[in-house]
């Protein structure tokens, strides 16, 4: 075999992948707009469930609440990240290995058993479930990821700028925002992306810690299909693949993610 | 800034770092402490439920063959969808780091990644669609051979396997193709003026340099479908019984928390064996 | 002016105070949920009504256990309310504000399953069957006997509710036992072991099962009356059967939680929902039997209530479900986790 043919199979086996991936959502997009309720074809055109996604009160309840808590974690986990990042980088931290490892548990330890343990404790001192119950929860998932993304870009800066700034007379906090925090800010931003995402992507840690009626998306989509679905489902996960990809294409531009330039 | 802190670098430092790590705290290492204590309870400490510290939680795992046959078939899972993922993702990160050039290369990356990025519970539910017995795959298979056929993996294990590949794919191209890209062109270049053959280069090059890459995809796989329940739950039908969902009947259907955690516990002690035997090739792929 | 804007605020205020939210939790598609049901009450009362679902009795008592304070109306099958009771999760019934007892089946007010500690913990709503459905495409005659689900031929398109409790009842009834004193257990493990194979999926809603049976992937699966009722009026091509071995009996009450917040609107909710004129109108739709008897009454002759159970002959068949002890419960859930495990 020559090397063009090679690299012929290899996109081709490139293109069976993509189909893999994508084939699944793009068929429940389209049976979005499909009119039957039973998922039957052919295939009839009909933007019927999106009207009646429009009228659901609970869905839209639901989705509202998993964007505002997203906006809420996506605050908080940028702010705590990126601070801790700074402390990091800047100072030379006893511990600073231990703390570092710390960062793991939240991403390595599986979902299901972190949210059970949330559930326990946060019913053992009284937070009980809610709400509150699941912004705790979120900021702890999304904050290792913050840190990663941010501590990446720290790496680019050069500490030395901090030194002349501090040489020239300016304070702590003033080094902090006017020169630090300026040169890491697409990493900031890019931290603060990966936050929302984690957040409104959380299913599992949501399950466990949501309130009944004060449930989050992925939760009641994941009732709703345990319970019978209907394809306004459909009509709401294709809005939401449609806004995490979206989330996901802007933070890419942020992050340099995967990029080489 | 060497070894010796200013102290007011230390209480700076220390008011940057209290805010995470005092989340941290709260949120996930308080808890884990409470599942902890919880798994040695005989009921929930709350209301005017008796309860009392005992092994019986522990013994009712380990004494029990049921627990053991899902741990060991969720397990099986794991391994079944690691090893599929690295043989389908492996390729597929080659081509991306040594076949493609440029910006398709960008392009094509970020396309591999997006939909690990969409919400997991959508994606699953978007194969109960496909699967169905009178899904679209099933249609299509139909339209396409001359014969009658009406196939339904909905509710099998192979419908579970399929959701969990295509959930948990994108870590392995992720890693492998980072670990890829690090090899030198040159390299490869060399061995090859040196008359290698493709084979050798592959088996002999290429695979050892990217190994950590593989291993740190899998094991990235290999932990969060261990404990996976509702992929099994939606997709598995009445074959749908693993450790995670018998977890999650614990916590959602039964409660009998303090079993819930002492199954918990034995999970993430299984996960935390596997940790720390995967452990230096993790720290390879760090460097 | 003034005193325009004083009314108004005043009127608010009013609204504010007897306008509740309150969260109802029920089975999915099970009469409380009904869309005009809950507009009718909006209109007629000012509280609006959130729906919140369980899949088993199990689940409902853990959502009530963990959730204090989130639910003011729940059902609870009478086999379960002494537990509920005896866990403190459920307030006695204050009758008085329920206007419609007086016309409530003496019976089934007088039910020792509804009135644990001595006192009404649920006010009984409707009673029905819990037995088997099949697809009439796939029978040219109905089934007699229970051992349809064991039909190899029928192998992959069965499906009973993954409940342990309801499937130990079924393999007791099929093995000639009596489903509140089951003796032989090893007969029911081995029944419902022969039955794992047969079963393509578990079903855990009305329209869960309704998807399956119009995908045609059931051909026989145990269902409710009620239900069965509702599937034959939205078209589906089903029959109910109840065959020789017999079928399960259960009352259905409305209960509410100690923790509740408005337990006024939660009374006058469960008062709308023992209304002859709510009844009479779910009835076509397919519900289960009333507990009202002026309700009952004023059915017409050819409702599938009074043709299915109003039959002496059906009704000798049926066996009510008592409430189960903790150790049988284990016992059985127990048993259903290893089958399923085992898979």
């Amino acid at each position: 075999m020559t090397n063009r043919t090679l690299a012929l199979l290899g996109r081709g086996y490139l293109g069976l992948i993509l189909f893999f991936l994508y084939a699944p959502i793009l068929v429940m997009a389209a049976m979005s707009f499909n009119a039957s309720a039973f998922y039957q074809l052919p295939f009839s055109f009909s933007t019927e469930w999106y009207a009646k996604l429009w009228s659901n009160r609970e869905i839209l309840s639901a989705a509202g609440r998993s964007v505002w808590i997203a906006c809420v974690v996506t605050v908080l986990a940028t702010a705590a990240g990126t601070a801790a990042s700074i402390a990091l980088f800047r100072y030379d931290v006893p511990g600073k290995r231990v703390l570092q490892v710390l960062l793991f548990p939240p991403i390595a330890i599986p979902w299901l058993i972190t949210g059970t343990a949330m559930l326990i404790f946060f019913f053992g001192i009284g937070i009980g479930r809610g709400t509150p119950a699941v912004i705790i929860g979120h900021v702890a998932l999304a904050l290792p990821y913050v840190i990663v993304v941010v501590t990446a870009r720290l790496a680019t800066f050069d500490a030395t700028l901090e030194e002349a700034a501090r040489s020239l007379g300016a304070g702590a906090w003033t080094v902090t925002m006017r020169v630090t925090v300026p040169w890491i800010l697409p990493g900031i931003v890019a931290g603060g992306l990966f936050a929302f995402a984690v957040s409104f992507d959380q299913f599992v840690v949501s399950y466990f810690l949501s309130e009944p009626g004060d449930t989050t998306l992925p939760v009641l989509i994941y009732t709703s299909i345990r319970k019978g679905f209907t394809p306004e489902i459909n009509a709401i996960s294709t809005i939401i693949i449609a806004v995490s990809m979206g989330i996901m294409v802007l933070a890419a531009r942020y992050s340099n993610f995967g990029g080489e330039r | 800034m060497s070894g010796n802190l200013a102290r007011k670098d230390r209480t700076r430092a220390a008011l940057l770092l209290a805010p995470a790590y005092l989340w941290l705290t709260l949120a996930v290492f308080l808890p884990l402490s409470a599942m902890a204590f919880f798994s040695f309870l005989s009921d929930v400490p709350f209301g005017d439920r008796d309860w009392h510290v005992t092994l019986d939680n522990y013994r009712a795992v380990f004494e029990s063959g049921t627990y053991a046959t899902l741990l060991w078939k969720s397990l099986k899972l794991g391994m079944t969808v690691t090893a599929l993922s690295v043989l389908i993702g492996f390729p597929c990160a080659f081509v991306l780091a040594k076949v493609i050039r440029g910006r398709a290369r960008e392009a094509m990356f970020l396309l591999v990644i997006l939909p690990f990025w969409s919400n997991s519970l959508v994606r699953i539910f978007s194969w109960a669609i496909v699967l169905r017995g009178n899904g679209v795959l099933s249609g299509l298979i139909d339209a396409i051979l001359p014969w009658d056929v009406r196939i339904n993996l909905m509710f099998s294990p192979t419908a579970i396997v399929i959701g969990l590949v295509h959930s948990y794919l994108p870590y392995v191209i992720l890693t492998s193709y980072l670990a890829l890209q690090a090899i030198d062109d040159s390299l490869i270049e060399a061995a090859r003026s040196l008359g290698a053959r493709r084979r050798t280069i592959l088996l002999r090059l290429i695979l050892p340099l990217a190994a950590p890459g593989i291993i740190a995809g899998a094991v990235l796989i290999f932990v969060p479908v261990v404990g996976s329940f509702m992929e099994p739950r939606l997709l598995g039908g009445r074959l749908g019984t693993y450790y995670g969902t018998v977890i999650e009947d614990q916590f959602v259907a039964v409660f009998n928390w303090p079993l819930g955690a002492a199954l918990s516990f034995v999970l993430l002690a299984v996960i935390l064996t596997i940790l720390a035997l995967a452990s230096p090739a993790l720290r390879r792929s760090q460097r | 002016m003034k005193r325009l804007l004083l009314t108004s605020a005043l009127a608010m205020i009013a609204q504010g105070a007897s306008a509740d939210e309150i969260r109802v939790l029920n089975w999915q598609g099970y009469g409380t949920d009904l869309d005009w049901a809950v507009a009718a009450f909006a209109e007629k009362t000012g509280n609006t009504v959130v729906h919140e679902y369980f899949t088993s009795e199990q689940e409902m008592l853990t959502k009530l256990r963990t959730n204090p304070g989130a639910y003011d109306v729940v059902l609870i099958n009478s086999a379960y309310t002494a537990q509920a009771q005896a866990e403190g999760l459920i307030d006695p019934i204050d009758t008085a504000k329920i206007t419609h007892f007086a016309d409530l089946d003496p019976g089934l007010t007088g039910n020792e399953d509804l009135n644990p500690a001595g006192a009404l913990h649920g006010v009984p709503w409707t009673w029905g069957l819990t037995s088997i459905a099949v697809n009439t495409g796939d029978f040219a005659e109905l089934p007699t006997s229970l051992s349809v689900l064991w039909d190899p031929a029928l192998k992959g398109r069965v499906s009973i509710r993954d409940d342990g409790l309801e499937a130990v009842q079924f393999a007791a009834m099929a093995t000639g036992q009596n489903i509140n004193a089951i003796t032989d257990m090893e007969a029911v493990k081995a029944k419902l072991t022969e039955l794992m194979p047969q079963i393509t999926t578990f079903w855990s809603s009305e329209n869960d099962w309704n998807q399956f049976m119009s995908a045609g992937d059931f051909a026989v699966a145990t269902y409710w009356s009620g239900s069965a009722a509702r599937s034959q009026a939205a078209g589906l091509p089903v029959a109910f059967v109840v065959p020789d071995e017999g079928a399960i009996g259960w009352l259905d009450g409305l209960s509410i939680p100690a923790s509740s917040t408005h337990k006024d609107a939660a009374h006058a909710f469960i008062d709308w929902m023992v209304d002859p004129e709510f009844y009479v109108k779910w009835e076509p739709d397919g519900a289960p039997a009333t507990s009202n008897t002026k309700a009952a009454a004023a059915l017409p002759e050819t409702s599938f209530n009074r043709a299915v159970l109003g039959d002496p002959a059906v009704v000798a068949k049926v066996q009510f479900m008592k409430p189960v002890s903790d150790a049988d419960r284990e016992a059985y859930l127990k048993l259903w986790q290893d089958l399923k495990a085992a898979q």
